[in-house]
């Protein structure tokens, strides 16, 4: 009888010690915690200004809501914000880091590093650059953006509104292309709209953290297919047709001959056709198509090497043909110097429901 | 008058029940005594007047007769006679020469026929159910598993208050070494009184009183009796209750029912494995709620972790408090349904699950998605099988909530290994509670 | 009782457990290329250890090598079990510390340290106090809970990975010498000495054990070129923990959870706690065969305690990294002399006791 009191008495002090240490460290429940879903960083005077777009929730729905602090770190001035809001922020949600362009060109490593770093942030955050000052694109997107709170990153999910125009580029991509030899990547360039939209203007090639050059949007659709992502659904639109863009694949070959890489790319295309303008044969349309592709790779290519950005990944294909002490050069020496075979081959896998004349 | 009978007579003489009838048989004196409460006397006269007819027709002694009657030992003590009597003998004195029998007399029908399962539902397996009476409840048994390697040990446990025990096994499958440790428990602990399981199990059988998970499970189902006897377990009876006790119980026996092999194999594998994820939800969904929203909110989807802070704008407590608060509200509808008249009970539940759930949303006591997991949570732990096992679950999801508030989802992983460490510690004279029955049987055998 | 496939599910996951914290950084620091090379290496002493060290255990029959060394004399006593139980005790304290650093890093940043070593070492001593065989079926049932959620998480690891970060797949031997080297054996040498105190109580076969070894081997490889090919050597090299890091990357859209990271943690961190429980309880078997005054159920609250207050006393990360490099000259003591004196030791009583 004594031992089953010991034990009763035992088991009470256990659960009134478990009910005490839960309120030693103070967890905040989700209702008192800020979850800001976009942040703005932009760099001026050696001063960082932090915008934070925080949806606020209400039993009634969501308000959006714009905090702006300057610091001289960008903890600092998120900290800052913390202290003038009634609940505390917490970075745990962070979808989108929104950097002005301005201080993309200036380099962002320091910051990607810092983000890699905390624990706070995800390293999954999709980094874009925005093509004009903060304050005004956060006004607009709070004007003219339905109140959802998660809506501007709504753009960049791949199962919403997502388009594969748009390179994607999450914060561990960038930190890795700030210490790999051989990738560089490209961050996309938005811009506020004007019907309540926002402006996709391209993206941004990246060398080692700094904003070096842009590419356009169907540039960008190819780079997104050449590394792999889907572009499936697309529409290109030429002078006669439009198709769209249903699988696409590739084959590469590399080799180096005295110092100089070779790179052999055939990508295959298979596209349907959406509209036509004329007369076209199916014949017209492939020539068109692939004309119009090797364009733009070109150009892509050119803007790459003219940089030493390899935004490609290139070097990717002649990790195992250079020694590593010569893989850390692969940017200044060899790609300047890449000659590249590349091929695109379009199949117009069907026509829709109607006959192509 | 017989000293003896004297005697009995003042041990009964307050018992109104008791009664002393004058007879003659073969042209001797008798005395019959009894206790009316348990002894039909009518039947029992005529009965015994049959007899009577029958043996002076064939013309036996008194001494043939007294054997037709019932036993005539001599040597029987007055405690054993006063035993029997209470337990529902006729006791026939013969005054011509001191001697006496105690005879089987017709009873009073004072136990239910055998009728359908009430605790357990049975879809597609045998409906009858263990009775009160335990001769009733080894005969089920018996009906079940006509085997002749089924054993059958009767033991009358206690010296003030008889009760009898029956220990039921198959031999070749049971583990003998665990047989006969019950049997020497049973001889060691033969005076003590069991009143219910709690002594039952610590007084006789020596098993742990502070433990969470019983050392029996229980069934009122003779084919699952059957089905485990099978597996080499051993059945308990104890008389006056409805219940068969499985010893050792195991973990799998909360999620195994024996009638769901009556399914094809792929429906009883899907049922097994819902049970299971029953088991599971009831330990981990309300110490997830309390982890995401209180300590671990980067886990969740930023839409869910909107629209659960948006359900839970507004409400003034933690969510430990919300949640325990809400599962006390559970448990006291659950222990009223119990203890309420049938006819009472499901008002009760619909004013508790829904209007309560409902104004409590409403005036913001806790949010709508506790209701959720506070409804799938009741409804998830009552998949497993035995009542106890799912109020010992029900019992240890608390665990896990507090641990969560602590260390949010850590403190679910924490909790869940407290539980399994726990579950794995449990042994019941050497076996193990979380083990395979098939295993050990054949391992027994060969 | 054949406990076999409960003694192989428990190196199994105890090796799973030890694998994915400290493990691939040090590889990745210790080589530039190719780092296949001192994965296997490292796995193929293990493996020859391990068999090794199996085979004096059968040779020496159904009993733990504290009962081997004592017979062969006090001396070997001292010499071989003393280490050990200072390098059981050390290595609770490298698990405790590290994963409770990591815990407060990756999910619980409000949480005090010392409230979360506290359970780390709470539970174990828990289920150390059960009893050994107690451990080994709470390992089976934690087992049959976590491992699939490990493999789930691990084969969605490969989402993001770009094979061609394999090249260049020849490196120089240079590794040998690193001390990342060195520390990495920690996986190898920290797991498999359980085995030596089990046998009275469970019984196993060595079979058994050497598959589950061998399972092991795809979990070294791909713990350490997951990352390598997610990141890149030059980038991987950069984190602290580059397989979680690496896990952080991958998103599932179906998925109704964010930061999958933690699921796959927690599993690890659960066998981690079987880890300790197991280090524990053979700490304990060493210290009651050298003063059997002392009863076990109180050592094993000591130790417990001990650790926790070495742990409470370490103030760093760096302080952690420093005790896991002073650990290494005792580590590949106990990796070689164990196992050999074991087989030796053993061979020589099977001898005399065919000749008597």
């Amino acid at each position: 009888m004594k031992h089953t009191w010991m034990r009763a008495v035992g088991i009470a002090i256990a659960v009134g010690i478990a009910a005490l240490l839960g309120g030693c460290w103070d967890n905040r429940d989700i209702d008192h915690r800020s979850l800001p879903v976009v942040m703005g960083v932009s760099l001026s005077k050696d001063k960082y200004e932090v915008v934070l777009q925080i949806p606020e929730t209400s039993s009634k729905g969501v308000n959006l809501r714009i905090l702006k602090q300057k610091g001289r770190t960008i903890n600092q001035a998120v900290d800052k914000i913390s202290e003038r809001m009634e609940s505390s922020v917490d970075l745990l949600h962070l979808k989108v880091i929104l950097v002005e362009k301005g201080y993309a060109q200036q380099g962002l490593t320091d910051s990607i590093a810092s983000f890699m770093r905390s624990r706070d942030i995800s390293p999954k955050t999709i980094v874009a650059i925005c093509d004009e000052k903060l304050d005004p694109f956060f006004d607009y997107v709070k004007k003219s953006m339905t109140p959802r709170g998660t809506t501007l990153y709504d753009c960049f999910e791949k199962n919403a509104g997502w388009n594969p125009q748009m390179s994607l580029t999450r914060i561990w991509e960038v930190y890795r292309s700030i210490h790999s030899y051989t990738r560089d990547v490209a961050i996309p360039i938005i811009k506020s709209g004007r019907n309540g939209t926002i402006d996709y203007l391209g993206s941004a090639i990246i060398k080692n953290g700094r904003m070096v050059d842009q590419i356009t949007p169907e540039e960008t659709l190819l780079f997104n297919s050449f590394n792999g992502h889907s572009a499936q659904g697309k529409i290109e639109v030429m002078d006669k047709a439009s198709v769209m863009i249903l699988r696409s694949s590739m084959r590469h070959r590399s080799k180096i001959v005295q110092g100089t890489p070779y790179l052999y790319v055939q990508i295959t295309v298979k596209v349907s056709i959406v509209e036509t303008k004329g007369s076209v044969t199916s014949q017209s349309i492939n020539q068109e198509l692939e004309k119009i592709l090797m364009k733009r790779f070109s150009g892509m290519l050119r803007k790459s090497q003219t940089r030493e950005a390899d935004i490609l990944g290139l070097g990717q294909y002649f990790r195992n043909k250079i020694p590593r002490t010569q893989l850390r050069v692969w940017r200044e020496s060899y790609l300047p110097k890449l000659r590249m075979d590349f091929r695109i081959k379009s199949i117009i896998q069907n026509d829709g429901y109607t006959k192509l004349s | 008058m017989n000293q003896q009978i004297q005697k009995l007579r003042d041990q009964f003489s307050e018992n109104d029940d008791f009664f002393m009838l004058q007879d003659s048989f073969l042209g001797t004196p008798v005395v019959l005594l009894g206790l009316k409460s348990l002894i039909d006397v009518v039947p029992m006269k005529l009965s015994l007047q049959t007899y009577h007819a029958a043996a002076i027709e064939s013309h036996i002694t008194l001494d043939a007769f007294k054997k037709v009657l019932g036993e005539a030992d001599e040597a029987v003590g007055a405690h054993e006679i006063y035993g029997s009597i209470l337990n529902g003998k006729l006791f026939i004195y013969f005054e011509a020469d001191d001697s006496f029998v105690i005879m089987d007399p017709i009873p009073r029908a004072l136990n239910r026929s055998i009728e359908t399962p009430i605790n357990e539902n049975v879809m597609q397996g045998s409906q009858s159910a263990f009775t009160e009476d335990i001769a009733t409840n080894v005969g089920l048994v018996r009906k079940q598993l006509q085997s002749d390697h089924l054993r059958v040990h009767t033991h009358t446990i206690g010296t003030e208050e008889a009760k009898d025990v029956a220990l039921v096994y198959y031999e070749g499958r049971a583990d003998m070494d665990f047989i006969r440790r019950i049997e020497r428990q049973f001889a060691q602990n033969k005076n003590k009184t069991i009143e219910n399981l709690q002594q039952f199990s610590k007084e006789i059988l020596g098993f742990p009183t502070w433990s969470m998970v019983s050392k029996f499970n229980q069934t009122e189902l003779p084919q699952e009796a059957a089905h485990s006897l099978r597996k080499g377990r051993v059945l308990l009876f104890v008389d006056r209750l409805p219940l068969a006790l499985v010893t050792p119980g195991m973990l799998w026996d909360a999620f195994c029912l024996d009638s769901d092999r009556n399914f094809p194999l792929p429906l009883m594998l899907f049922l097994r494995t819902v049970r299971v994820l029953g088991a599971l939800a009831t330990l981990i969904l309300p110490g997830l709620y309390v982890a995401l929203v209180s300590v671990n909110p980067e886990v969740l989807r930023i839409e869910m972790a909107l629209s659960i802070a948006q359900t839970r704008a507004g409400v003034p407590y933690p969510a430990i408090i919300e949640i325990i608060f809400m599962f006390v509200v559970i448990e006291l509808t659950i222990e009223a349904s119990f203890r309420l008249p049938k006819t009472i009970g499901p008002t009760i539940t619909m004013v508790g699950g829904i209007i309560l759930g409902q104004a409590a949303v409403q005036a913001k006591l806790v949010s709508n998605l506790l209701i959720i997991i506070l409804a799938a949570t009741t409804i998830a732990n009552s998949t497993i099988i035995g009542l106890q096992q799912s109020l010992a679950l029900r019992i240890s999801k608390y665990v896990v909530v507090v641990l969560a508030s602590m260390f949010g989802v850590l403190g679910i992983l924490e909790g869940m290994l407290l539980i399994c460490g726990y579950l794995g510690s449990l042994t019941a004279y050497g076996i193990p509670f979380v083990g395979f029955p098939n295993a050990k049987s054949e391992a027994n055998r060969g | 009782m054949d406990k076999s496939w409960q003694v192989a599910l428990m190196y199994f996951i105890v090796h799973l457990g030890l694998i994915f914290f400290m493990y691939p950084g040090d590889i990745i620091a210790s080589t530039q290329d190719g780092h296949w090379i001192p994965i296997v290496l490292g796995f193929a002493l293990h493996l020859a250890a391990l068999s090794l060290y199996l085979k004096g255990l059968f040779n020496w029959g159904n009993n733990d090598i504290i009962a081997l060394y004592m017979k062969a004399g006090k001396g070997y006593a001292v010499l071989f079990l003393l280490p050990l139980a200072v390098y059981f005790f050390m290595a609770c304290i490298t698990v405790v510390r590290c994963s409770a650093e990591i815990m407060t890093i990756v999910m619980l940043s409000s949480t005090p340290l010392w409230a979360v070593m506290l359970t780390f070492l709470l539970i174990p001593t828990y289920f150390a106090l059960k009893g050994i065989t107690s451990i080994f079926r709470t390992g089976v049932l934690i087992g049959m809970m976590n491992v699939p959620i490990i493999l789930f998480f691990f084969s969605f690891s490969f989402q993001n990975i770009d094979w061609r970060y394999v090249f260049p797949m020849i490196g120089k031997a240079s590794f040998l010498t690193e001390p990342s080297y060195l520390e990495s054996f920690f996986v190898f040498a920290g797991g498999f000495l359980f085995l030596g105190f089990i046998q009275p109580h469970v019984a196993f076969r060595k079979r058994y054990v050497i598959l589950a070894a061998i399972a092991l081997l795809p979990f070294f490889i791909f713990s350490v070129y997951i990352p390598l090919l997610t990141f890149g050597q030059s980038t991987a090299s950069t984190f602290n923990f580059p397989f979680i890091v690496s896990l952080d990357t991958i998103s599932i859209t179906w998925l109704m959870f964010e930061r999958i990271t933690v699921f796959l943690l927690l599993s690890l961190i659960s066998f981690l706690m079987l880890f300790l429980s197991l280090s524990l309880w053979s700490t304990m078997r060493i210290v009651h065969a050298g003063i059997p005054a002392l009863k076990p159920r109180y050592l094993l609250v000591s130790i417990p305690v001990l650790v926790y207050v070495v742990c409470l006393a370490i103030p760093s990360w760096t302080d952690i990294v420093k005790l896991f490099w002073w650990n290494t000259y005792l580590r590949f003591y106990i990796m070689a002399a164990i196992p050999l004196s074991t087989y030796f030791l053993a061979s020589r009583s099977k001898k005399r006791m065919v000749r008597s």
